[in-house]
């Protein structure tokens, strides 16, 4: 297991009632597979992943990275070390090129990168589909689909194993949304990163190896 | 990519901002450079004088405080008298280098004969029935403080020894000239007399009821032209020393003790002649000594006077104060204590605006960026090093700034000052209302004061202004940190 979550809770404070959004949730996930959780508008997905992602707490429960509880590694060297995290909105550097923001996690990471760090990150946007003279451009002059990538690359500018990622689709027509799922298939299966993709895309779904659904607060597995 | 680099990125790619905020800084900044300018030149001022003024300070009743008192509690008021061993425990300060505390006396003599200045206008002529020319010095440091201080050179013979001082030998210390006048060398002897008068104020007439000789022996000659060197530009202090010549030509240094036996006779014989006041003084409980000492104290630096004051004030009795020769200075600084108190208000307005205006458009500026910021937190960056890029990004630019500002707030002060001076140069009195001691006076003047002023590009302003200038646009940025510090990237992000 890389990645265990245990029993987690996460609740609103509501007046006086506490509006559960977790509830004694527990999942695993292995390295290679590409997972997939899928769930409405409004059922946690975003909750659970921040909490997957260490931008926030549970309330109560546990998270295990390679079996150690994230807490004890820390938050921010997790952040750093461990995981890439893809937001539905991108959240690029608007500044900064493609290859700049690539650069970004690589100087922030205590991972080992090759000394060569611009090669690494244009070959790393090579290989998700952003070729050099695009990897040049300030990424707000990129279209949606090549920013998402973009941001994929950053995910795995620091070599980590672990990747998250929050509607990752949801800005992006289905073409682009096909495309970018090929590539988290790529990842997991001749890659051997875990994969870990909220939706509320059956589609997307169906294509990943293993699926949740996340419905008021619970978990349980897809078919 | 690191943090460093980031900054830099930070500041060239957004060049709108950065120059709004440059433009900021360097608008203030002249405030703050300017402010500094003229607090730093007018300290200067007030060193350079305070330095030419000299350490010498004595204590005396406060006269400003006497002649503000009512009349009857003034008319009660009796000083008590500065003890000898007050004067000591004052001297044995560690900010004293030496002291003295002398008394005076005027005598005549039938065998010499004043000196009466060489090419002088009738109107520097000493008077020809002048019959008391003399003036006894009493001195208790040996080496004597003048003498030390330059107030005049030894030319030739030597100054007092510690046991001439003691017991009070007929010994004395006489000028060049007077010597010269009445062709007296070191080792010769010449008479004085101290001559009692009795004053009838009906016919207002004086009469010789009693009259000793003096006996001294002449073991040194000095010179007192010295002092005037130090103001040969400035022919106006010149007549001035040219006027006191005469006075300091005729006198004469001799131990204290001689000149305290000499005042006693003067005053016993006085009361024997006049039982009206033998009998008021008898009253009055006065005791039968005459001792009176005016106290002179040269300090080791002009920066001891304040340090010194404040130990000796408890050590007076009621109503006496330090009186020191840098207290001329508030006398002739003019226009310069209200330059440096208007440049310290404007530093204190400037700093603050600075801090406010700079701290505000700096958080403004980060609230635009607040998703970038966001991004590098939920990268695992650590928010010490988020602060330090926004500081390196906003310091980059502030020293820009007041590099910039440092030379044009410089060259606005020297406007702004020369137009202040200018204009507040009418209504300077020269006239002082108030007791005068000989001993602290200096020649300055206002215009020796103005004339020192100058706003300079030294090096102690323009370490200064970076200082107070980086040091202000650092806790201008306290408050856009705390935003930093208090940032939660999933809010911002997801
Ligand atoms: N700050 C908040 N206060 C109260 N409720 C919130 C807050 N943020 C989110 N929620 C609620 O938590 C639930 C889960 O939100 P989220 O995890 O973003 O769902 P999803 O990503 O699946 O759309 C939603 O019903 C939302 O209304
Ligand atoms: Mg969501």
């Amino acid at each position: 297991m890389i990645l265990e979550a245990k029993d987690l809770n996460y609740y609103y404070q509501d007046g006086e009632q506490r509006r559960y959004i977790l509830k004694d949730t527990s999942i695993s996930f292995e390295k290679g597979k590409f997972y997939t959780i899928l769930g409405q508008s409004g059922s946690g997905k975003t909750t659970l992943l921040s909490l997957l992602s260490a931008l926030d707490s549970p309330h109560s429960g546990e998270i295990l990275f390679n079996d150690e509880d994230i807490k004890k590694i820390g938050y921010e060297k997790y952040r750093r070390n461990n995981i890439g995290i893809i937001f539905q909105s991108y959240n690029l550097i608007p500044t900064f090129t493609a290859v700049e923001n690539v650069l970004v996690p690589m100087t922030i990471t205590e991972n080992e990168i090759p000394s060569d760090k611009e090669t690494v990150a244009y070959n790393l946007l090579d290989y998700i589909g952003i070729v050099k003279n695009k990897a040049d451009r300030l990424v707000n002059k990129l279209s949606g689909g090549e920013q998402q990538r973009v941001a994929i690359a950053r995910a795995l500018a620091t070599n980590v194993e672990l990747i998250l990622a929050d509607e990752p689709t949801g800005n992006l027509d289905e073409e682009m949304e096909q495309e970018i799922i090929d590539i988290f298939k790529r990842l997991a299966h001749e890659h051997g990163k875990c994969v870990i993709v909220v939706t509320h895309s059956n589609e997307i779904a169906v294509q990943s190896d293993q699926a949740f659904r996340l419905k008021k607060g619970v978990l349980s597995s897809y078919e | 990519m690191n943090f460093m680099k980031r900054g830099i990125l930070g500041i060239t790619r957004k060049k709108g901002k950065s120059l709004i905020l440059l433009a900021v800084i360097f608008i203030l900044g002249n405030l703050i450079s300017g402010a500094i300018s003229i607090q730093q030149a007018t300290g200067n001022v007030e060193k350079t004088i305070k330095e030419r003024l000299g350490t010498a300070a004595t204590v005396d009743l406060d006269h400003d405080t006497l002649n503000n008192m009512p009349e009857d509690e003034w008319m009660d008021f009796e000083p008590e008298e500065l003890g000898v061993n007050l004067i000591k425990q004052i001297g044995d300060l560690p900010y004293v280098k030496y002291y003295d505390y002398s008394m005076e006396q005027w005598m005549g003599s039938e065998s010499i004969e004043p000196y009466q200045g060489e090419e002088m206008d009738e109107d520097f002529m000493m008077d020809e029935e002048d019959e008391i020319p003399f003036q006894l010095k009493g001195i208790n440091y040996a080496p004597i403080i003048d003498l030390e201080e330059g107030k005049a050179t030894l030319t030739d013979g030597r100054v007092f020894t510690d046991e001439e001082i003691e017991n009070g030998t007929a010994v004395a210390v006489i000028s060049e000239n007077l010597a010269a006048e009445n062709n007296l060398e070191v080792g010769d002897t010449f008479t004085l007399v101290n001559n009692v008068y009795s004053y009838d104020y009906d016919t207002d007439e004086e009469d010789i009821v009693a009259s000793r000789d003096v006996v001294l022996e002449v073991i040194g000659l000095f010179d007192p032209k010295s002092v005037t060197q130090e103001s040969d530009e400035d022919s106006e202090s010149n007549m001035m020393f040219m006027m006191e010549d005469p006075y300091y030509q005729n006198t004469m240094y001799v131990p204290n003790e001689i000149v305290i036996d000499e005042t006693n006779y003067n005053w016993e014989e006085t009361l024997k002649a006049d039982d009206e006041l033998a009998a008021m003084m008898k009253e009055e409980g006065e005791d039968a000594s005459f001792e009176y000492y005016e106290p002179i104290y040269y300090l080791n630096n002009p920066e001891d006077i304040e340090p010194f004051r404040e130990e000796v004030l408890p050590l007076l009795p009621e109503l006496y104060t330090v009186i020191s020769a840098t207290d001329q200075y508030e006398r002739i600084s003019g226009p310069m204590e209200s330059m440096s108190k208007l440049a310290k208000y404007v530093l204190i307005v400037a700093v603050a605006a600075t801090i406010l205006i700079t701290g505000l458009v700096v958080l403004l500026f980060l609230r635009d960026r607040k998703r970038e910021l966001g991004i590098y937190l939920s990268l695992g960056e650590k928010r010490s090093k988020v602060i330090g890029q926004i500081l390196i990004e906003v310091m980059v630019v502030a020293v820009v700034g007041i590099t910039l500002s440092l030379f044009s707030g410089n060259l606005l002060a020297g406007q702004v000052s020369d137009t202040i001076m200018n204009s507040d140069d009418s209504n300077q009195s020269e006239y002082y209302e108030g007791v005068y001691y000989p001993e602290l006076e200096s020649e300055l003047t206002t215009e020796d004061v103005m004339d020192s002023y100058e706003v300079n590009l030294d090096a102690s302003y323009v370490l200064g202004f970076y200082g107070i200038g980086l040091l202000t646009i650092l806790i201008s940025t306290v408050i856009p940190l705390i935003y930093i510090v208090r940032l939660n990237p999933k809010k911002i992000l997801m």
